[in-house]
């Protein structure tokens, strides 16, 4: 529906250690594996323009690397890898580019190799400046190498430095979580992704919980914090422009998540990796070993692709948009399903702007802070017959 | 008819009633070896389960006794609860005798007395049965001594046996030959049959099961019901030996079965007395009286579509059981549905059983009601079973329930805990009296309402099992009578209103309010639910809207997994019912209405 350039995404599923909380597909990081992959993911890519032809057609400005820990790889395989993107699509020339890095692998010399290669972007998996807690996510930093990394990372020149942070952890105090937070805003990052802690089955957590050995925090917890999370982070300067993103500065959202929650043309390689495309959405083989052996087979490691209809995208726009400050323009929302969405729902969305889930701005339906909080009901509560 | 023995079997439930009659039949060759079943007279899957018999059961057996004559024994199988009692009753009535059975190892407990009485009042030859003698914990001189001491009973007359082994079944026999009386009556008489049960048989249409006091019956005569007035000519008759065999008459004395081209079971009323048309009696049995539901409740499909299934089961259940009633019902909240008369709460359940099990249904329950009488300010009386029709209070001049008497026999230890609960019913004029040194009778007038709510239950266990529990309607009296009404968001839910006394208002709201807030899943807005008596609200609970329902993440492979969630959702949804806006789950309404038998 757009003609906004698309993005790429790159799926390094290699990890030094596997964090019991990660429910990605990744895998042990090991020498010998890295040689094969990377092979197996230039193939891909090359691939991809005839897989994903609207890509090339309205061309790329966002190339992510995203895992999995990309920063294990050598300067050498990242920039074979760039260069498989770069033959392929179509790209603008302001296009950013993304690297997930893991505090241990920040150092002034991988800094400089990132820079060299055209990185603009680097998000740092920090999730905690506290040592206890950072043991309890098996992570392999302290919080002094964690305050290093990124101290380090905004003085090598990028565009953007990006910090994940985790909240929300089994008997956490919020003055812990607070002072993680404070610790981040100090540094002054451009950006900040928090994340509530989820348990997922068949994680090391999801297990422990399943035996009882680990409490789940309950969702009133976890929605303090959330939206106390919020309110801390406007006052320090980084407003919130999705459920669990902050920037700076408008300049410093992410351009590359942008386009998963606006239906822009993306193509995913590597495992699990998904794409999005003319009403497409497709996804790769989850598992490192066979997808490597589809790609090698085919050239492709897609596991499956659906078509989605018109009320697939409908109640996608509205999960996505409502996790997002731009909210649901109900004008362009009626031009692209054709029906009134607000006089579909009339009730509902008065109920909803008295209890202060949404304003309404011009015709833009836009969640606060308590609507955020509930963002997937909201979009679930929606009729969206078309008829 | 000195060879005719006509009898019955009560026992406390458990102590072995039907394994006994099965060993007797079995004695008595009545059935082959391989068409013999467990349990052969209990039909009905919830009967073998709940170890209950509801339906009464009639069978003729041939035995040749020591003297050499063989006689013709009548096993009329009764019901065993206090809901069936009419039942028990008109088949108590068609016996002269019966067999008082004791466990050897339980010994005497509440329902064996409760029957002894019942039996007695209809002049009965009680023989005395211990069974299960074969039990290592069987402790046959203290159930000698029980028997004694707690029935007034000639322990020596006892019988022992073990139904299990066979061991003393003969002696059974024999003791029924030699101690109950043969059936008295004059074959010469006008006529006069007591219709003590109904079966329908989809052939024959209504099988009246009846016991001749006076006269004989012959197919091809004109009868008259007494009460009914209705007239229907006999087409065939005869004795019931597990199937029916034709006689060419019944005479006096005689249990048997008469087809006369009746379609329902509803053209007919247990307890009848057939007579002749043409050689009339002067006058019916005496202790008829109509069994009439007492207790309503409306019954909705739990899906929908079911309705037509509904209407099936109950006129295909009605056929067989006519104390069952029924009519059209609708519930906004619940869709449409039928208000259904029982005769008590076991009735109640025992329907909703059957038509759950045997017509494959599930279904949903409304609050039991009694029937209340309503004085308007008009003059007009008016008659109120469902809390849908009562009346605006500004309409309202009086209102009246139903009280009963209950008659609550219990030993003498506990008295001051069954008092307490009669006192917590609503009883008035609680008197007791002993019996013997250890037992006592207890009785009260208290509103039939109260009694519907677990008060059998509630008996039991405070008595520890051994209070038994009989009741008659005695009439209606003037009560603070109030509708409370169950709103969420500030609209009510229909099928959760109900009719009770005023002090039991705020209880009930409560317990209402209560359960929904735990059942309703939270939403996104607050939910208010509230009890209310008109537009006064006396009890009310909050569900507090969602704070969190967002994930973490939604980046690339996450967003059509996440889309499916939510369809599923929106699918769930689809199924609740909406009330007020709020959408309320099915199984909020069952576990709620469930809830009541609790309460």
């Amino acid at each position: 529906m757009s003609s906004e350039p698309g993005g790429v995404y790159l799926h390094i599923p290699f990890c030094s250690a596997i964090c019991p909380y990660c429910d990605f597909a990744v895998v042990a990081d090991r020498a010998s594996r890295r040689a094969p992959f990377v092979a197996a993911l230039d193939r891909e890519i090359r691939g991809g323009a005839t897989r994903w032809p609207e890509l090339v057609a309205v061309g790329v400005d966002s190339v992510y690397l995203g895992g999995g820990t990309p920063s294990v790889l050598e300067t050498g395989d990242l920039a074979r890898l760039l260069e498989a993107v770069r033959s392929t699509f179509p790209l603008r020339d302001d296009t950013r580019w993304f690297l997930e890095a893991n505090p241990e692998d920040v150092r002034p010399e991988t800094l400089a190799a990132w820079r060299r290669l055209g990185f603009s972007t680097l998000s740092l998996g920090i999730q905690s400046f506290d040592d206890q807690e950072l043991r309890f996510l098996g992570r392999r930093h302290t919080g002094a190498q964690a305050v290093r990394a990124v101290h380090d990372a905004l003085a090598a020149g990028f565009a953007t430095i990006s910090v994940d942070l985790i909240y929300g952890l089994p008997g956490q105090p919020p003055e812990s979580w607070w002072r993680s937070l404070e610790t981040a805003a100090r540094l002054g990052p451009h950006h900040l992704s928090c994340y509530g802690l989820e348990i997922h089955e068949r994680t090391p957590f999801g297990k422990q919980r399943d035996r009882g050995e680990l409490r789940e925090p309950s969702d009133e917890h976890q929605a303090n914090f959330f939206l106390e999370t919020h309110r801390r982070l406007q006052a320090l300067g980084y407003p919130g422009y999705e459920v669990s993103n902050f920037a700076r500065s408008p300049e410093h959202r992410s351009r590359h998540n942008r386009k998963y929650w606006h239906h822009v043309p993306y193509a995913g390689f590597g495992p699990s990796a998904h794409s999005f495309a003319g009403n497409r959405r497709g996804w790769n083989l989850r598992s490192l070993a066979r997808w490597q052996s589809a790609v090698e087979a085919t050239g492709s490691g897609k596991e499956a692709e659906e078509e989605l209809t018109l009320s697939d995208l409908a109640l996608e726009t509205l999960m996505l948009t409502f996790r997002t400050a731009d909210g649901v323009d109900l004008a362009a929302f009626e031009r692209r399903f054709g029906f009134d969405l607000e006089a579909r729902n009339r009730r509902l969305v008065e109920r909803h702007l008295e209890a202060g889930h949404l304003r309404k701005q011009g015709h833009t339906l836009r969640p606060t802070l308590e609507g955020w909080a509930i963002a997937d009901g909201l979009a679930a509560g929606f009729d969206l017959r078309r008829d | 008819m000195d060879t005719i023995r006509n009898f019955c079997i009560i026992a406390h439930i458990d102590h072995g009633k039907s394994t006994l009659a099965d060993r007797l039949i079995q004695h008595c060759g009545a059935v082959e070896a391989r068409e013999f079943r467990d349990q052969i007279l209990d039909s009905m899957d919830i009967e073998r389960e709940r170890g209950i018999t509801i339906k009464s059961n009639t069978i003729t057996l041939p035995y040749t006794a020591k003297n050499g004559e063989t006689y013709q024994l009548n096993l009329i199988d009764t019901p065993g609860h206090v809901d069936f009692s009419h039942e028990v009753r008109r088949s108590l009535m068609s016996c002269e005798g019966a067999l008082l059975l004791t466990d050897a190892s339980q010994g005497v407990e509440a329902q064996t007395v409760a029957n002894l009485y019942l039996a007695l009042e209809y002049d009965l030859e009680i023989i005395p049965v211990i069974n299960k003698i074969d039990l290592p914990s069987a402790d046959i001189d203290r159930v000698r001594e029980e028997i004694d001491s707690d029935l007034g009973l000639d322990p020596f007359e006892a019988v022992l046996c073990s139904a299990k082994t066979g061991e003393g079944i003969e002696d059974v026999l024999e003791a029924i030959v030699e101690r109950l009386p043969a059936p008295t009556g004059d074959s010469k008489a006008p006529t006069q049959a007591l219709v003590f049960d109904a079966q329908y048989d989809a052939y024959r249409g209504v099988v009246m099961l009846c016991r001749i006091k006076e006269g004989r019956l012959e197919p091809g005569q004109r009868l008259l019901l007494m009460h009914t007035r209705k007239r229907y000519i006999i087409e065939e008759l005869g004795l019931l030996q597990l199937e029916r065999v034709k006689q060419k008459a019944l005479e006096a004395g005689a249990v048997g079965y008469v087809i006369a081209g009746v379609k329902s079971v509803r053209d007919i009323t247990i307890g009848d007395t057939l007579t002749l048309v043409d050689k009339p009696a002067p006058e019916p049995l005496p202790g008829y009286k109509e069994a009439k539901p007492v207790v309503f409740s409306s019954m909705y499909p739990i899906a929908s579509d079911d309705y037509g299934d509904l209407v099936k089961a109950l006129e295909k259940l009605s056929l067989n059981d006519a104390a069952l009633t029924f009519e059209k019902d609708s519930s906004a909240a619940l869709g449409f549905g039928f208000r259904c008369g029982f005769l008590g709460l076991l009735h109640l359940e025992v329907v909703q059983e059957r038509l759950e099990r045997e017509y494959d249904l599930s279904l949903l329950l409304s609050a039991p009601s009694v029937q209340y009488k309503v004085n308007l300010k008009t003059g007009e009386q008016i008659q109120i079973d469902n809390p849908m029709y009562f009346p605006d209070p500004s309409e309202i001049e009086s209102t009246e329930e139903p009280y009963i008497k209950a008659s609550i026999m219990i030993p003498e230890r506990y008295v001051g805990a069954v008092m307490e609960l009669c006192r917590e019913r609503r009883g008035e004029q609680t008197v007791f009296n002993y019996l013997t040194q250890s037992r006592v009778e207890l009785t009260s007038e208290m509103p039939l309402a109260e009694v519907l709510f677990d008060f059998y239950d509630r008996l039991k266990t405070i008595t520890q099992g051994y209070g038994s529990f009989d009741y008659e309607i005695l009439d209606y009296r003037v009560s603070r009578l109030v509708k409370v009404d169950i709103l969420v968001n500030g609209e009510p839910v229909d099928a959760l209103s109900q009719l009770c006394h005023e002090d039991r208002a705020r209880t009930r709201a409560l317990h209402y309010c209560e359960r929904l807030a735990e059942t309703i899943p939270r939403q996104q807005f607050k939910i208010a639910i509230q009890g209310a008596i008109g537009g006064k609200i006396i009890a009310r609970s909050t569900i507090t809207a969602f704070r969190k329902d967002v994930t973490s993440k939604c980046y690339g492979g996450d967003i059509s997994r996440k889309r499916k969630l939510l369809e599923k959702q929106k699918e769930g949804k689809k199924r609740m019912k909406m009330v007020g806006a709020v959408e309320i789950p099915q199984s909020a309404f069952i576990e709620v209405l469930k809830s009541n038998s609790g309460k």
